[in-house]
C-alpha cells in the first residue's frame, strides 16, 4: 500500500514543525558574529612606498628555515608565484596604457574569519583566538587541499612532490614573535612599505596617511578593515585592488555568507535528529507491510521470502 | 487482482547462472585493477605531483571530481530507489532494491577507497575517530565523515541478505545460525534503513555546498546558495538512471525477461525529477539574473546547453517511454540524463571552475588509468556479485530455469547452492530429506 496522504502529513508536521521552531530560533549562529581577536597583529602594506626589492621574498624564506626557490632559472631565487617554498612575493601591475603601475606583495591576509579554517575538516588550519595568526598544523592535516579551493586570494599552497606533503602559508613568522623579534618580511624593508604591529594601531597609521595624502590612495581606502569581514593584513594601494590580485568580495566573510544555510540546517545537529526520528516511525510501518507480503509469496510460491 | 495479466512480473532476485565470472572482459578489468594498484603505490612514494595533472589553481583531480563527486551520485540509487520504496512505498521498486544497494555499495566503497589514495597526508585520517576534533561546520569534514560511515554501517549492513541468503541455500547445516542472524538483522532495519536515507541525504548535499566557499571563482551559471539542493536532486534522478539502465542492460546481455511495469514506473518517478530538478535550476538562474551568461560565445555557455540539452532530452524520451512502455527509448533517456548529470556534477569543480590567475587542468595519464582502474574494480564487483548471488531480479519461472539448470545439466557444481532448495521449494525439500 503506497503512503497516505495522512500519514505523510502527519509524518511531516511532527518532524517539521520542532524543526522550523529549532532553524528560526537558531537564526543567529555563533559562527556568524566575526570577532576581532583581543591581540591581533597584522601587516600593514603600502604598495605605494614599495619599491619591489624583493628583500623580504629572501628574508621570508630565510626566516622560515625554507631553501631559497631556484627552480625558475637555477641561479636567482625567482618564484613567480607563491608555491611550497615561497610564503610571500612581490609581483608587479604594469598596465601597457601607461597608466600608474604598482607592486604587490602577497601572503596570507590572515582573515578575521578565515574560508581556509572554515572548511578544514579536521581543524589543521586554526585561527588562534589571541593572535588571530591563522597557522597549519601537520599532525592534523589529512591533505585534501580544500583549502587551496576555498581561499579567496588563494593562498595556502600544497606540496605536490614527495611522500610527506606540507601546506605553506605566511604564518606570520609567530616563532620570530615568540622571541620578541619581528616577522621577517617587516625587518629588512627598506622604505618601510611593509610594517608588522597591533591591527588597531596599523588601521590607524593607514587612516592618518589617508588623510595626510588626500587623493593619493584608491578610494581613500585600506582594505582589509571591512572586507571579507576584516583581515589582518591591511593594504593601501594607487591602484585598484582588484588589480594587485585582493578580489572585492564585500564586508560580509566568505564563509558567513556562502554557508549560512548549511550551518543553520546543521546547527546542534537538531534537523537531521528530527528527521531521522520521522524517518524511522515511517519506515517501520513499511517494513511491517513488506514482510506481511513477503510471507505471503512464500505460501503461495513455496520459495524462501527474500526480503 | 485489477492488474492486467504480465508474464514477465519481476517476482524474484536470481543470480545470473551459465555465465562465467572469468571472462576476457573481467581479464582485462583484473589488468586495469592491478595497474591502479601499483600505480596508487607509486603516488604514495612520489607524491601527487608526478602522477597527476593537478596544480596549485586546480587542487582537486579526477579522483575527487569524477570518481567521488560525480559515481557517488550515480551509486545513490540506495538512496533515491531506496526512498521511492521504503518511505513511499511503490511496491513496484522494491524489485530494483537489491540492484540499487549493490551498485550504490560498490561505487561508494571505491570513491572512498580512491579519496584515501588522493589524501596527501592519509595517516592523519585517524582524526575521524575523535568527534571532538571535527570541524561541525566544514562542508568537507561533513561529506568525508558521513561518508566513510554510511558506506561502512547502514550500505553494508543493508547489502548483508543477499550473502545469508546464499548462505542458507549452501549448507542446510548453516539454516538455524542464519536465521538468527537474519531475524537479528530485521529487528534493527527501521533504524539502519532510515540511517542510510538521512546519511547520503546529507551528504550528497554536503558535496554541492563543498563549492560553496569557492564563491565567485564558480561560474555564476552553477553558483547558487541552491547548489547543495541541486546536487541532491541530479544525484537522485542519476541514480534512478543507473539503477534501473544497469538492470535494462544486464537483462539485455543475460538475455532476461523485462518487467515493464517496473520499469515505466521508474521512468515516470525519472522523467518527473528530471523536470522538477530542471524547472527549479532555470527559475533559480532567471532570479539571480546570470542567464545572460548564458548567451556568450564561451565555454561555459557550452556546457551549460549540452547540459541542458541532454538533460531535456533524457526527460522527455523518459516520459514518452511512459506512454509507449517502449525499452528502447527508455534506456536512451536514462543514458543521456544521467550524462547531463555527470556532466553537471562534474562542472563547478572543473569545468566551471575559473582559477585566478587563469590556469588549465587536464589530467595526467597516470592519473587517468588509475580513475578508471578504481572503477573497473566497482564493475568487476558487479559482476562477480550478480554471478554469485541473487541480485538481479527476474520473473519467477528464471528461478526454476536455474533450479533445471543446476539439477541436470550441471550436477557437479555444488557451490552454487541455491538449487538445492529451488527446483521444489523448501518445504518440498524438507520432505525429500525426510523420506532419505
Amino acid at each position: 500500500m503506497a503512503i497516505t496522504r495522512r500519514e505523510l502529513f502527519t509524518s511531516m508536521v511532527k518532524a517539521g514543525l520542532p524543526a522550523a521552531v529549532v532553524v528560526t530560533v537558531g537564526a543567529e549562529t555563533s559562527e556568524e558574529h566575526v570577532p576581532v581577536p583581543n591581540a591581533a597583529v597584522g601587516l600593514l602594506y603600502d604598495a605605494t612606498v614599495c619599491i619591489g626589492c624583493k628583500a623580504c621574498v629572501a628574508a621570508c624564506a630565510e626566516a622560515n628555515d625554507t631553501p631559497p626557490d631556484t627552480r625558475g632559472d637555477e641561479l636567482h631565487q625567482a618564484p613567480t608565484d607563491l608555491n611550497d617554498l615561497t610564503r610571500n612575493i612581490i609581483k608587479l601591475y604594469k598596465p601597457t596604457d601607461g597608466s600608474p603601475a604598482s607592486f604587490a606583495k602577497r601572503q596570507c591576509m590572515h582573515c578575521l574569519d578565515p574560508a581556509c579554517a572554515a572548511g578544514c575538516p579536521f581543524q589543521a588550519l586554526h585561527k588562534d583566538p589571541e593572535t588571530g595568526i591563522v597557522s597549519w598544523t601537520a599532525d592534523k592535516c589529512i591533505g585534501c587541499r580544500y583549502c587551496t579551493i576555498t581561499c579567496p586570494y588563494h593562498v595556502p599552497r600544497f606540496q605536490w612532490q614527495g611522500f610527506n606533503p606540507r601546506v605553506t602559508k605566511c604564518e606570520l613568522c609567530k616563532h620570530r614573535l615568540e622571541r620578541g623579534l619581528k616577522p621577517g618580511c617587516t625587518s629588512v624593508c627598506p622604505t618601510g612599505a611593509v610594517i608588522f604591529g597591533a591591527r588597531t594601531v596599523l588601521l590607524l597609521e593607514a587612516k592618518r596617511r589617508i588623510k595626510e595624502n588626500p587623493g593619493r590612495y584608491y578610494q581613500n581606502r585600506v582594505y582589509g578593515e571591512n572586507d571579507n569581514g576584516g583581515t589582518q593584513a591591511l593594504y593601501l594601494s594607487r591602484v585598484p585592488f582588484e588589480k594587485l590580485g585582493l578580489p572585492e568580495l564585500g564586508v560580509e566573510s566568505v564563509p558567513a555568507r556562502t554557508l549560512r544555510w548549511q550551518r543553520r540546517l546543521y546547527q546542534y545537529f537538531a534537523l537531521p535528529a528530527l528527521l531521522y526520528v520521522g524517518l524511522v516511525q515511517v519506515i517501520r510501518k513499511s517494513l511491517k507491510g513488506h514482510e506481511h507480503e513477503a510471507i505471503e509469496n512464500e505460501k503461495r510460491t513455496g520459495l524462501r521470502a527474500q526480503l | 487482482m485489477s492488474e492486467p495479466l504480465n508474464d514477465n512480473r519481476w517476482e524474484r532476485a536470481v543470480p545470473v547462472y551459465g555465465f562465467p565470472v572469468i571472462t576476457r572482459f573481467f581479464l582485462a578489468l583484473a589488468v586495469l585493477i592491478a595497474m591502479a594498484f601499483v600505480l596508487s603505490g607509486y603516488r604514495e612514494l612520489a607524491g601527487l605531483g608526478p602522477v597527476s595533472g593537478m596544480n596549485d589553481a586546480f587542487g582537486w583531480g579526477i579522483w575527487k571530481t569524477f570518481n567521488v563527486m560525480v559515481l557517488t551520485a550515480l551509486g545513490s540509487g540506495a538512496f533515491a530507489v531506496g526512498i521511492s520504496a521504503w518511505v513511499f512505498r511503490r511496491k513496484h521498486m522494491f524489485s530494483l532494491m537489491r540492484m540499487a544497494l549493490l551498485t550504490s555499495f560498490l561505487a561508494y566503497a571505491c570513491g572512498l577507497l580512491l579519496l584515501g589514495i588522493d589524501a596527501g597526508r592519509p595517516w592523519n585520517f585517524y582524526w575521524i575517530v575523535f568527534p571532538w576534533k571535527w570541524n561541525m561546520h566544514s562542508p568537507l569534514a561533513e561529506v568525508a565523515i558521513c561518508m566513510s560511515i554510511y558506506a561502512m554501517l547502514p550500505l553494508a549492513i543493508e547489502n548483508v541478505p543477499p550473502v545469508l541468503e546464499r548462505l542458507w541455500y549452501f549448507d542446510s547445516r548453516l539454516r538455524p545460525t542464519v536465521e538468527k542472524i537474519e531475524k537479528r538483522l530485521h529487528s534493527v532495519f527501521p533504524w539502519v534503513i532510515s540511517l542510510a536515507y538521512l546519511l547520503p541525504g546529507m551528504h550528497q548535499s554536503s558535496l554541492g555546498a563543498l563549492m560553496l566557499l569557492a564563491g565567485e571563482r564558480v561560474h555564476p551559471l552553477w553558483q547558487t546558495p541552491w547548489l547543495p539542493f541541486l546536487y541532491l536532486g541530479a544525484a537522485m534522478f542519476m541514480s534512478f538512471g543507473c539503477v534501473a539502465g544497469t538492470t535494462m542492460l544486464c537483462c539485455l546481455v543475460w538475455k532476461r525477461a523485462m518487467d515493464m511495469d517496473v520499469l515505466t514506473e521508474a521512468a515516470e518517478i525519472t522523467s518527473w525529477l528530471i523536470f522538477g530538478w530542471q524547472a527549479l535550476r532555470i527559475v533559480d538562474i532567471l532570479y539571480r539574473g546570470a542567464i545572460g551568461t548564458a548567451f556568450r560565445f564561451d565555454r561555459f555557455a557550452g556546457v551549460f546547453w549540452i547540459e541542458t540539452l541532454l538533460v531535456v532530452a533524457g526527460g522527455i524520451l523518459l516520459y514518452q517511454s511512459v506512454r509507449s512502455r517502449d525499452p528502447q527509448p527508455m534506456f536512451l533517456g536514462y543514458i543521456l540524463s544521467s550524462l547531463a548529470g555527470m556532466i553537471y556534477r562534474f562542472s563547478p569543480t572543473t569545468l566551471a571552475f575559473r582559477p585566478n590567475p587563469e590556469a588549465l587542468y587536464f589530467p595526467a595519464t597516470i592519473e587517468i588509468v588509475v580513475s578508471l582502474g578504481f572503477i573497473s574494480l566497482g564493475v568487476a564487483g558487479f559482476l562477480v556479485a550478480v554471478k554469485r548471488l541473487a541480485i538481479l531480479p527476474a520473473p519467477l519461472n528464471a528461478w526454476y530455469d536455474m533450479a533445471n539448470y543446476f539439477r541436470f545439466r550441471r550436477p557437479y557444481i555444488r557451490w552454487t547452492g541455491y538449487f538445492q532448495g529451488g527446483y521444489f521449494g523448501s518445504d518440498a525439500h524438507k520432505a525429500e530429506a525426510k523420506s532419505d
